[in-house]
C-alpha cells in the first residue's frame, strides 16, 4: 500500500486541484490557496523519492526549503493583496488587469 | 599568465561589489558612490587589459581558458542532464572584455560630468555598475544558461535606465515597451536553450560544438522541423529582440528616453551588441540549421529600413538610435553571409564609434539643453572638441577609408557581394547593404552638418550655449574614444586590406585571431580541455602554435584570387558610395547648391517646399505627408502601427522621389522574392494572436503557460 | 497495520481537503479545508519516516500560513466605508462556469503530461526492500549545517527580505487625492 506509486498519485491529485483552484477562482486569496496546494504536491514528491529511491535525506532538505519559500511567498503575496485591497477596494483578480494596453 | 580566481573573477565581481556597496551608501554619500563605481570599473578594465595582452602575446587561434564547476547533476544512467557553470575565454572573449570594460570606463567618467546636476546622480551609477557586471558576466559565460541569466539582468538594468526620468510619462512607457518587446525574444531564447539541452544534456558552448561536430542533431525533429533549425531560430529570436532586428526593433528608438550616457553604454555599445555576440557564439548551430540566408535577409531589411527612417529624424538622439539599428543590421548580415570575424569586428568598431557619437550628442545636449537639430547649427565654434570627435566618428560610420567603420563594414559588404554572386538568394542582401551604406553616409553627415555647420538657426539657444573647455571628464573621454575610430587599430594596416601595413608584417591580428567555428573546424573543440575552478592554475603549459595570417583563408589560390577581386570591387564601390553620400549631404545641407536645381527641374511640385530650406524638415513633417506613399505604408503595417508606421511614412516623404523609387524597387523585390511575404503573414498572424492573448488577465497567461510547457514536454520527452 | 491505517486516513484527508478547496464556495471554508489538506500531507510525511518535516509542516502551515491567510481574508472583507465589491461568499468571486471550464482544460492538459511522465513509475513493480523508518532530526540538522549551509543562510536572508518587504508593501499610506 505505501509505495512510490500511491504517493505520486496523491501528489498528482493535489497538483491538479491546485491548478483548478488557481485558474478557476477569481479571488486573489483563493489563488494563493491554490499555490499552496501545488507547492505541497511538489514537496510530497521530493519526500517520497527520498524514501523510495535512495534514502539520503536530500529530498527532505528540498522540502524544507519549499516550506520556507511557501511561507515567504504567502507573507509577501498577502501583503500585496492587502495593499491592492487598499487601493482598489477589491480582491478580484480581473481588477488587476491594468497591464492591458 | 595564470588564470585563477584572483585574476579572472575581479573583472566581473568588482563592478558587482560596487553595485552592492553603492546600493547602501548612495543616498548619504553620493560622491563616494560615484567614485566607487568609476574606480571599480577602471580596475576591472585593467584586469581585462591584462587578459587581452596575454592573449595577444600567445597569439594562437586555439588558445582558450575553460574552467567549470558542476552546479548540479541530475544524470541517471545514460541520459545526461547537468549544469556546469564556468568561464570560457578565447580570443573573441578577450577582445570583447577589453571593449566592454574600456567603453564602460569612458562612459562612467563622462557620466560624472553629464549627470552631475541630476537629482538622482548616484542612483544612475548604481544601475550602471550592475549593468556592467552583468554584461561582463555574459561575455565570460561558458554556457547558455548563465548567458540567459545575465541577459535578463541586463534587460532589467535597461528597463530601469530607460525609465530613469520616471516623472515623464513617455519614459515610463518606453521602459515598459523595451522590457516587453525584448521579452518576446527571450521566451524563444529560453525555448532554444531547452531544445539544445534535450539533445546535448548540457548547455556549455564547447559541448554544443562537440555535439554538432559529432552529428548528434542529425535526424532529430521537433514539431516536424529539424531540431537544429528549431533551436537556431529560437536563439536567433533572442538576438532579434535584444539587438533590435525587424520586427522586434520598435523598442530601441523609444529607449532614447534614458539619459544619454546610458544610451551610449547600453543601447549602442554593449547590450544590443550582446544579441549579435550570442548569434556569433551559436554560429555552428545556425549553419547546421540552414538559417544563414534567413539571418542575412533579416539583417538586410533592418539595415536598410532603419537607415531610411534615420534620414528624416530631427532629434539628434533619434538619428543615432536608428543608425544603431541599422549598424546592428550590418552585423547580422555579417553572420548571415558567413563573414564571422568581420561581423565581430563591426561589433567592436561600432561599439567604439557609436559610444563616442552618443557621448558627443550628450555633450551637445548638455551645452544647449535641446535635442532638436533644426534649432542647432553653427555649434562648431562653440564646441570645437565635440565637433572634432563627432567628425571622426562620422567618418568611421560612413565608411571613409582609414577609419574603423570602413575596415569592418567593407568586409561584410564584400562577403555579401561574394555570396550574392554565388547564390541568388543573397542578391537583395548585397543590394540593400550597399544602399544602406549610402544612406548611412548621407544621414550621419546630415546630422553633423545640421548640428555644427551653417548659421545658428535659433539664436537664443546659440547664445546661451556654453563655450567648451577641455575637461578630464567632459570632452577628454570623447577625444580618447575618437582616436580609436582609426582603422589601423583593428586591421594593423591603413587600408584594411592587408596591403599597406603599419607594423611591417603582413599580419592582421583581428582576422587572424578570431576564428570562425564552422562545420569544418568543429573537431578542434573535442580536444579542448576544461579544468575545475580553483585557486591554482592546473593547466598544462603547452606551447601553442602561433597563428599566422592566412591570406587565402583556406581557399585554393584561384578561388582566393577570385574572392579578392570581388572584395576589391566591393571596397571601391563602398568608398565611392560613402563619398557620394557625404557629398550629397554636403551639397544639400552646407552648400545648398545641388538640391534646388536638381529638384526644380525634375519634380516641380516639390520646389516650393525646398525654397524654405531652413525649416524643411519641419515642413516635410507637417505639410506634405498625407496619403502619398500608401504602398510602403501597407508594407510597414505589419509592424507597430503607431511608431514605425508614422515615422516610415514621414521618412518616405522627406527622402522624396529618389527614395520613393528605391522603395518601389524594395517593395517589388521583396514581394517577388516572396521571402519576407511569408514573414509578414506570420507576423500579422502573431499580431492577431498576441492581441487576443494580451488580455492582462493573469489566469489566462497561466493557462497559456501550462499549454506551452505541456506541448513542449510532450514533444521532447522520450 | 498502524501505518497503513494512518496512510489511508491521511490520504483521504489530503485529497478530500483538496477537493473541498476546489468546490467550496466560501473562501473562509476553503481556507479551513486547505488546513485539513495540509494536516493530511503532514500525516503522509509521517508515514514514510519524515518526522521532522511532518512537524514543520504542522507548525509552519497550520500555525503560520493558514492563520495569515485567515487574517488576510478578514482584512479584505470590507470595513467601514470600504466595502469589498464581491464580498466573502459571493459566487462571482469564487469562479463561474466559464472559469471552471478553462480550469478543467488546463487540468486535463497538465494531467496528460504528468501521467505520461509518471506512467513508467506506476507500471514498475517496487522491488527494493524498504529501510526501516528512523529519526531524521539529527541527520537533517547535520546536513543543514554542513552540506547545505549556503542554501540555509540564503533562505534565512530571503525570509528576512520577505518579512521587511511584506511589512513595507502592506503598510497603510496616506491617500494622495482625498
Amino acid at each position: 500500500m505505501i509505495n512510490l506509486g500511491s504517493y505520486l498519485i496523491i501528489s498528482f491529485a493535489l497538483f491538479i486541484c491546485g491548478i483548478l483552484v488557481m485558474v478557476a477562482r477569481k479571488n486573489i486569496i483563493a489563488i494563493l490557496l491554490g499555490i499552496e496546494l501545488i507547492l505541497n504536491a511538489s514537496a510530497l514528491n521530493f519526500v517520497a523519492y527520498t524514501k523510495f529511491m535512495n534514502n539520503n535525506l536530500d529530498g527532505h532538505i528540498m522540502s524544507l526549503f519549499i516550506i520556507v519559500t511557501a511561507a515567504a511567498e504567502a507573507a509577501v503575496g498577502l501583503g500585496i493583496v492587502i495593499r491592492f485591497f487598499q487601493l482598489r477596494e477589491s480582491i478580484h483578480i480581473d481588477d488587476a488587469a491594468t497591464l492591458q494596453n | 599568465m595564470d588564470y585563477t580566481l584572483s585574476t579572472v573573477a575581479p573583472v566581473v565581481l568588482l563592478p558587482f561589489f560596487a553595485f552592492v556597496i553603492n546600493a547602501f551608501i548612495v543616498k548619504k554619500f553620493t560622491k563616494l558612490a560615484v567614485a566607487v563605481s568609476t574606480g571599480a570599473i577602471f580596475v576591472s578594465f585593467l584586469y581585462a587589459l591584462r587578459i587581452f595582452l596575454d592573449f595577444l602575446n600567445v597569439y594562437s587561434v586555439g588558445y582558450n581558458i575553460h574552467k567549470t564547476f558542476t552546479w548540479f547533476d541530475l544524470s541517471t544512467g545514460s541520459s545526461i542532464f547537468k549544469v556546469n557553470m564556468g568561464i570560457y575565454i578565447d580570443n573573441m572573449t578577450s577582445v570583447m572584455l577589453l571593449m566592454v570594460t574600456g567603453a564602460a570606463t569612458i562612459i562612467h567618467i563622462f557620466s560624472t560630468w553629464y549627470m552631475h546636476d541630476d537629482p538622482r546622480f548616484g542612483r544612475f551609477f548604481v544601475y550602471l555598475s550592475l549593468f556592467t557586471s552583468a554584461m561582463l558576466g555574459l561575455v565570460l559565460s561558458d554556457n547558455l544558461l548563465s548567458v540567459f541569466i545575465f541577459w535578463e539582468l541586463m534587460g532589467f538594468c535597461s528597463y530601469s535606465l530607460i525609465g530613469f526620468y520616471y516623472e515623464k510619462e513617455g519614459a515610463g512607457n518606453a521602459s515598459l515597451k523595451a522590457f516587453m518587446t525584448t521579452r518576446v525574444g527571450d521566451v524563444f531564447f529560453l525555448l532554444g536553450i531547452l531544445a539544445l539541452w534535450s539533445v546535448v544534456g548540457n548547455v556549455s558552448f564547447v559541448d554544443i560544438y562537440n555535439a554538432i561536430g559529432a552529428g548528434k542533431f542529425n535526424n532529430l525533429y521537433a514539431l516536424g522541423i529539424p531540431l537544429a533549425t528549431f533551436a537556431g531560430f529560437s536563439i536567433f529570436m533572442g538576438t532579434m529582440g535584444k539587438s533590435a532586428q525587424v520586427p522586434l526593433q520598435v523598442w530601441l528608438p523609444d529607449a532614447m528616453w534614458g539619459p544619454t550616457p546610458c544610451s551610449a553604454l547600453i543601447h549602442a555599445a554593449t547590450m544590443v551588441a550582446a544579441g549579435v555576440y550570442l548569434s556569433l557564439r551559436m554560429y555552428p548551430l545556425m549553419e547546421l540549421g540552414h538559417l544563414l540566408p534567413f539571418i542575412a535577409i533579416i539583417g538586410a531589411i533592418t539595415a536598410f529600413g532603419a537607415a531610411t527612417i534615420a534620414l528624416v529624424q530631427t532629434d539628434i538622439k533619434a538619428v543615432l538610435a536608428y543608425s544603431t539599428i541599422s549598424q546592428l543590421g550590418y552585423m547580422v548580415i555579417g553572420i548571415g553571409v558567413g563573414s564571422y570575424n568581420a561581423s565581430f569586428m563591426h561589433l567592436i568598431t561600432h561599439a567604439v564609434f557609436k559610444a563616442c557619437l552618443f557621448l558627443s550628442a550628450g555633450s551637445v545636449i548638455h551645452s544647449i539643453h535641446c535635442q532638436e537639430m533644426p534649432q542647432m547649427g553653427g555649434l562648431r565654434k562653440k564646441l570645437p572638441y565635440t565637433f572634432f570627435a563627432m567628425l571622426l566618428c562620422c567618418f568611421a560610420i560612413a565608411g571613409v577609408p582609414f577609419f574603423s567603420g570602413f575596415v569592418s563594414k567593407d568586409r561584410i559588404l564584400g562577403d555579401a557581394l561574394v555570396m550574392a554572386l554565388a547564390h541568388p538568394v543573397y542578391i537583395p542582401v548585397a543590394l540593400l547593404g550597399f544602399a544602406g551604406a549610402f544612406l548611412t553616409a548621407f544621414y550621419m553627415f546630415r546630422m553633423l552638418f545640421l548640428t555644427f555647420f551653417g548659421e545658428p538657426r535659433d539664436h537664443h539657444i546659440y547664445e546661451h550655449a556654453h563655450h567648451e573647455h577641455l575637461g578630464w571628464n567632459s570632452n577628454i573621454p570623447l577625444l580618447i574614444l575618437s582616436v580609436f575610430t582609426l582603422g589601423l587599430f583593428y586591421s594593423g594596416s591603413f587600408t584594411g586590406q592587408g596591403e599597406v601595413n603599419l607594423f611591417g608584417t603582413k599580419n592582421e591580428w583581428f582576422s587572424t585571431l578570431i576564428h570562425r567555428p564552422d562545420s569544418n573546424s568543429l573537431h578542434h573543440f573535442a580536444e579542448y580541455k576544461s579544468e575545475e575552478f580553483g585557486l591554482v592554475d592546473t593547466r598544462d603549459k603547452v606551447e601553442l602554435p602561433r597563428a599566422h595570417f592566412d591570406e587565402s583563408h583556406g581557399m585554393s589560390e584561384k578561388e582566393a584570387h577570385h574572392v579578392h577581386q570581388i572584395h576589391k570591387a566591393g571596397a571601391l564601390a563602398s568608398i565611392f558610395i560613402a563619398f557620394m553620400g557625404i557629398f550629397l549631404a554636403y551639397s544639400m545641407y552646407v552648400k545648398r547648391s545641388i538640391y534646388p536645381g536638381w529638384w526644380t527641374s525634375t519634380f516641380s511640385g516639390w520646389t516650393r517646399a525646398l525654397k524654405n530650406k531652413y525649416y524643411f524638415d519641419d515642413l516635410y513633417v507637417k505639410k506634405i505627408i498625407q496619403g502619398l506613399l500608401l504602398p510602403f505604408n501597407n508594407l510597414l503595417a505589419w509592424f507597430d502601427m503607431g511608431i514605425y508606421d508614422k515615422y516610415a511614412v514621414d521618412g518616405w516623404e522627406a527622402v522624396n522621389r529618389f527614395a520613393f523609387n528605391v522603395s518601389r524597387w524594395f517593395d517589388n523585390n521583396i514581394i517577388d522574392s516572396g521571402m519576407v511575404d511569408g514573414t509578414g503573414a506570420s507576423v500579422n498572424l502573431m499580431n492577431a494572436i498576441l492581441r487576443w492573448i494580451q488580455s492582462g488577465k493573469i489566469q489566462l497567461y497561466f493557462v497559456v503557460l501550462i499549454v506551452v510547457l505541456a506541448s513542449y514536454i510532450w514533444t521532447i520527452h522520450i | 497495520m498502524f501505518s497503513n491505517t494512518l496512510f489511508m486516513l491521511s490520504a483521504a484527508l489530503t485529497l478530500g481537503g483538496a477537493f473541498a478547496v476546489v468546490y467550496s464556495q466560501n473562501l473562509m471554508h476553503a481556507c479551513i479545508y486547505l488546513l485539513a489538506s495540509l494536516f493530511g500531507v503532514a500525516g503522509l510525511y509521517a508515514c514514510i519516516g519524515a518526522d521532522f518535516l511532518a512537524a514543520t509542516q504542522l507548525v509552519v502551515y497550520a500555525g503560520g500560513v493558514v492563520i495569515l491567510m485567515l487574517f488576510a481574508i478578514m482584512l479584505t472583507g470590507g470595513t467601514g466605508n470600504k466595502i469589498n465589491r464581491y464580498g466573502l461568499e459571493k459566487v462571482a468571486a469564487m469562479g463561474n462556469k466559464k472559469t471552471y471550464f478553462t480550469a478543467g482544460f488546463a487540468a486535463v492538459v497538465t494531467s496528460l503530461i504528468i501521467l505520461k511522465i509518471i506512467a513508467s513509475v506506476l507500471r514498475a513493480q517496487p522491488s527494493k526492500e524498504l529501510a526501516a523508518n528512523q529519526v531524521t532530526v539529527e541527520k537533517l540538522g547535520t546536513l543543514l549545517a554542513t552540506d547545505h549551509i549556503l542554501a540555509f543562510e540564503i533562505s534565512s536572508v530571503m525570509l528576512l527580505g520577505a518579512l521587511v518587504g511584506a511589512a513595507i508593501i502592506s503598510r497603510p499610506r496616506k491617500e494622495k487625492h482625498d
